[in-house]
């Protein structure tokens, strides 16, 4: 799968910006800084000098192991930033609840990746699941057996850093590899396969999901706590109209989801991608029932993965109202006016 | 089906005699003439093949720095050392040290070889772990052997075949077919041009200039060794060895 021609000599397109300034500090001054910036990682998947020094996400860091290369630059969604945003194009729209797995709705992410992998579109993906504390961790996950931990699925409501780990992904894959993240994680995997061929040849399958803000894991879980959510003894975590709940052994705390407003990352207050625009299948529970997922399908690939599904029969399938979802990318769209 | 009893055969008188005569014989015969398997180390060694997996040596000028050893063991027996030339040289704990030669066989430059040393003695766990300097000569061993032992297969049968003198322990490593490789991109729309590779480069075959919009990557090939240092090193492996051309 890799390209034919062998070169000895090969040319990279420069960004073009000022030669004193360091690309680190172009994308802190101008994303970070400036509040634009979504924590989508997309910088850190491709930065030669994090994976050769381990910095993290810190560009004050990485300012001194810049190898001066730009691609952070290239790769950053929210860098002259285009909003986008209502429910996108797309082929069909249904609702869909898997027989196989068991989620916080239909599960059909789990669904439609593992249905992808029975294809053979892809040989792995990456999965979000947490640990005790619900710090979010990356599962590569190759085999439905490792599905078998119980913290994968669910919401987190917390970033993960599943971008970077695409990067492993897509070198020591041999087919392709599936991805689902948030509307901004899509959009940073948009913007890695415009620039490097080797995402546009491995990255086989995006999936979005529906998405209003998320939350930083030490915000929030200091938030919880002052609403006297036990964080050791949380087991889900939801949000259904306009209610917060936090789901524990013994007890549930719910809230209104305004509250939590003020603590929600700048990154998200300019956001208005509810339904994951530029992904190649948007999953999300809003517009269905209880149960089941809403499953919008904009791409052929991902046409052919459900049409797999429905010939074999893993799922059911009902019908969607997407006038929720349509109410919830009005709403999100009204963030427009934070952009400065 | 009916249980077939045996008889006993009826034996001559004269088979009988010539039956014990021969077990005396070979009574004889094991007490002067002994037919044990059993190497009797250390008065003498077995001779084992030239590609015995046994002690490793390390060869300083052929070693490229490329860490494979270290990587590809599963024992995690390697590490590798800061030398003062700032370049990093493997060590072997041999407390670890599973045999398996996956080292040996990875080694790019063939800087690493086998011995067909087997009796190495330490006093302590600490002393076990092999310095570059030890690796580099052979290590001090006693040997009071006088005669090396090969096993023969006769007829169904195993013997021992004792020769006198001292068999060689230290293996001239077999030459290698060496092929030229050369370094060449095979997937430049992939390239974020970081300059790695040319960092790393100790022939400095790869070279990157600004011209005009355009970052232009350079690999000299006259120049380039085919180490695979730049291959190994590119965080978006985008660089790969092929064999010189005109190379069979």
């Amino acid at each position: 799968m890799r390209c034919v021609a062998a070169v000895s000599e090969w040319r990279v397109k420069l960004v073009g910006r000022p030669k004193d300034v360091s690309c680190p500090s172009v994308v802190k001054t101008q994303v970070i800084d400036t509040g634009l910036c979504c924590r989508c990682m997309a910088c850190m998947a491709a930065c030669p000098a994090a994976v050769r020094t381990g910095v993290g996400f810190d560009f004050e860091e990485r300012k001194h192991v810049c190898v001066d290369c730009e691609i952070c630059v290239r790769v950053c969604p929210r860098l002259d930033y285009k909003p986008l945003s209502g429910i996108g194009s797309y082929i069909k729209a249904v609702a869909g609840r898997s027989k196989r797995f068991k989620g916080q709705d239909g599960a059909m992410v789990t669904e439609i990746l593992m249905s992808a992998m029975e294809m053979g579109i892809i040989d792995r993906c990456i999965f979000v699941g947490r640990d005790e504390d619900w710090r979010t961790e990356i599962l590569h996950v190759r085999d439905v057996e490792q599905l078998e931990v119980p913290t994968l699925t669910g919401t987190k409501y917390t970033f993960a850093a599943a971008v970077p780990a695409l990067r492993e992904a897509v070198l020591n894959t041999k087919v392709g590899v599936g991805f689902v993240g948030t509307p901004c994680m899509v959009s940073g995997v948009r913007r890695l396969q415009k620039e490097l061929a080797v995402f546009r040849r491995k990255v086989k399958l995006v999936i979005g999901l529906f998405c209003t803000e998320n939350f930083y894991w030490d915000e929030l879980t200091e938030f919880l706590k002052e609403r006297g959510v036990d964080i050791k003894k949380l087991v889900k975590t939801d949000i259904t109209k306009g209610k917060f709940i936090a789901t524990m052994t013994d007890d549930v705390v719910e809230f209104p989801v305004k509250e939590l407003s003020a603590i929600m990352p700048s990154g998200c207050r300019v956001c208005t991608d509810f339904s994951a625009v530029e992904s190649d299948v948007s999953v999300g529970s809003v517009g269905s029932k209880p149960g089941f997922s809403t499953v919008l399908v904009r791409e052929e690939n991902a046409k052919e993965v459900l049409d797999f599904i429905r010939e074999h029969g893993y799922a059911d399938f009902d019908e969607v109202s997407l006038e929720f979802v349509e109410r919830l990318c009005n709403l999100k769209k009204k963030r427009e006016a934070n952009i400065k | 089906m009916g249980i077939k009893r045996l008889k006993m055969p009826e034996y001559s008188f004269g088979d009988k005699v010539k039956w014990h005569a021969a077990a005396v014989g070979t009574a004889f015969k094991e007490a002067f003439f002994p037919h044990t398997v059993t190497v009797h180390y250390p008065k003498e060694r077995r001779k084992f093949p030239d590609n015995f997996r046994g002690y490793i040596l390390f060869d300083i000028e052929k070693c490229i720095n490329c860490w494979q050893c270290a990587f590809v063991c599963p024992a995690n027996a390697i590490r590798m050392k800061e030398a003062p030339n700032k370049k990093y040289y493997p060590t072997i704990d041999y407390a670890k040290c599973i045999f398996c030669h996956f080292c040996v066989d990875s080694c790019v430059g063939g800087a690493l070889r086998t011995t067909k040393i087997h009796d190495v003695a330490y006093a302590d766990v600490n002393e076990m772990l092999a310095e570059t300097e030890q690796l580099m000569e052979p290590p001090e061993i006693v040997r009071e052997d006088r005669r090396y032992v090969e096993y023969v297969i006769e007829e169904d049968d195993v013997r021992l075949r004792r020769v006198k003198g001292q068999d060689y322990l230290l293996v001239e490593p077999p030459p290698r077919k060496e092929y030229s490789m050369v370094c060449v991109c095979d997937d430049p729309e992939s390239c974020t041009g970081c300059g790695t590779c040319a960092d790393v480069c100790e022939h400095y075959a790869i070279s990157i200039s600004i011209e005009g919009e355009y970052k232009v990557i350079r690999i000299d090939t006259a120049r380039c060794t085919g180490c695979g240092l730049c291959v190994k090193e590119c965080p978006l492996r985008v660089l790969r060895l092929v064999r010189r051309e005109g190379e069979q």
